[in-house]
């Protein structure tokens, strides 16, 4: 294969498709109803022969329109969908996370949530016991430490987690939509983190629908429509790209 | 292209503990709660087999009996049930981030056998007030079945896991045959109550035929054959190795049915 050195991510003509059955047959007795019938179906191809490549320390930005293979893409470079064809190659000792405090429980105390959560993403419990006054710090919720998540507001809870997923010291950050649910101060502060984390080295993959955020803090944007790759460049040229494929359908 | 995860012990003890933590938390009596359940049981089916029916009167040591092969089915049906749901239950770790998916089947049968290993605390206690101590060759010979009973578990759990995810009537269907395969053991009656052609047909079931072999070495001495013994965890090790191999084929297209 070609050489890699410097690059985060290479991925080389990778198609996904899905099946998407008319009836689909969830439970054994529909199974046994439907013995004889024969099944349909469509498929559905979420991306189409797509090559990318993604430079270490990148800020990187993914846009398109709904359904046009966004986040199955992230999934494949997450490694939650086998591509179908294609090579993807995503530099070792990363565990990429596509939403924010996966495993979060609300009867769960704040503390045991970190733990629970970091583990998830790949950390040590000693590197968590050292890290966690920081993660706390970060959070801003270090009166409500050991209450239920339960009594959290959404902000708070939204904090811890993106308390832990910066902490968690991932070499590549896959972000699929978490910002949207931030308010605006929140916003700020997590690209101040954002631009902390590239300065350090770390790639971050943003997909995204808001193009301000975009054209601000991405150096290359891919353009992705109906599964395939219509651009990839400055985030200025993408984003004009963009707005032509919406204006002609 | 599989991605390996460094802390993966690490994770299936997080798991399994939370699992734990939130079956019993909030409850002053967590722990009794775990107990509850057999104790309960062996209770009442003690009561109706021993005085009601008079059966137990006669056959050595029937509580004890009784108690040792429920506290076994007990952790066969929890462990499987836990395992069946597992993925389903926890659709996040699947959908949203990779792990490795078994790291997430096995701890959720680590947290029944945490439970087991507690119910065998308050077996002891029983074992103390009705004077019965067996010999340790005997109580390897429980631990062999204890194990054999996990490698079980895991083993349907493997595939089950899996399977729940595309029929969601697994559970219920299971749930039932939970409950006949708990008639269909010599747990509350003994093997040598039914005819012969029987009892051959019962032991096919890898659950009686650990009950019931349990039963005759910790209380008659008397062993399986070894031919009989090593067939049968030969069998139990072909299950193993079925259930892996059906796991690494199906495994990691599994995000996209659920």
């Amino acid at each position: 294969m070609s050489n890699k050195s410097g690059l985060a991510v290479k991925i080389d003509n990778v198609s996904k498709s899905f099946v998407i059955p008319h009836q689909r047959i969830r439970s054994i007795r529909s199974a046994f109803v439907n013995i004889f019938n024969k099944q349909t179906f469509e498929t559905f191809k979420a991306l189409d022969g797509v090559s990318l490549e993604i430079k270490q320390g990148e800020f990187f930005g993914i846009i398109g329109r709904n359904g046009s293979g966004k986040s199955t893409l992230l999934k494949i470079l997450a490694n939650i969908y086998p591509a179908d064809s294609g090579k993807v190659w995503v530099a070792s000792g990363v565990s990429p996370f596509l939403e924010l405090g996966i495993g979060f429980n609300p009867e769960l105390s704040g503390r045991d949530n970190i733990y629970l959560n970091a583990t998830i993403l790949g950390m040590r419990k000693k590197q968590i016991d050292n890290k966690f006054n920081e993660i706390v710090a970060f959070s801003e919720v270090e009166r409500f430490i050991d209450q239920k998540l339960a009594n959290y507001s959404s902000g708070m809870s939204v904090r811890l987690a993106f308390s832990v997923a910066v902490h968690a010291n991932r070499d590549i950050l896959l972000m699929d939509e978490v910002l949207a649910v931030g308010d605006i101060g929140f916003q700020k502060k997590c690209f101040e983190v954002f631009e902390d984390l590239k300065k350090k080295g770390k790639t971050i993959i943003l997909v995204s629908h808001d193009m301000q955020q975009v054209e601000k803090h991405c150096q290359r944007v891919a353009l992705i429509d109906r599964g395939k790759l219509l651009f990839c460049g400055s985030p200025q040229s993408a984003v004009e790209n963009f707005n032509n494929v919406i204006n002609k359908s | 292209m599989r991605r390996k995860q460094e802390n993966y012990k690490e994770l299936i003890w997080m798991l399994a503990k939370t699992d734990f933590k939130l079956r019993y938390q909030g409850s002053v009596l967590g722990y009794f709660w775990a107990l509850l359940k057999p104790f309960l049981m062996f209770a009442v089916l003690n009561f109706v087999f021993s005085n009601v029916f008079g059966r137990g009167a006669n056959i050595k040591y029937y509580p004890l009996q009784l108690l040792i092969s429920l506290i076994l089915f007990n952790f066969f049906a929890e462990g499987t049930r836990a395992g069946l749901i597992s993925l389903q239950f926890k659709s996040s770790l699947v959908t949203k981030i990779y792990v490795p998916r078994w790291t997430i089947i096995l701890s959720s049968t680590v947290s029944s056998a945490l439970i087991f290993v507690m119910n065998l605390v308050a077996v002891i206690l029983f074992f103390v007030y009705y004077k019965f101590m067996p010999a340790p060759e005997l109580i390897l010979m429980f631990i062999l079945f204890s194990i054999l009973t996990y490698v079980l578990i895991i083993s349907f759990s493997f595939i089950a896991a899996l399977l729940y995810i595309k029929f969601r009537d697994l559970l219920m269907i299971w749930d039932v045959l939970v409950s006949v395969l708990m008639y269909a053991t010599p747990i509350i009656y003994s093997l040598q109550m039914l005819p012969r052609n029987v009892q051959q047909i019962i032991l096919i079931n890898p659950m009686a035929f650990i009950i019931h072999f349990n039963k005759e070495t910790l209380f008659n001495r008397h062993f399986p054959d070894p031919w009989q013994m090593f067939g049968f965890m030969f069998a139990v090790a072909l299950i193993f190795a079925l259930s892996i191999w059906v796991y690494r084929i199906n495994s990691p297209r599994i995000a996209e049915y659920m």
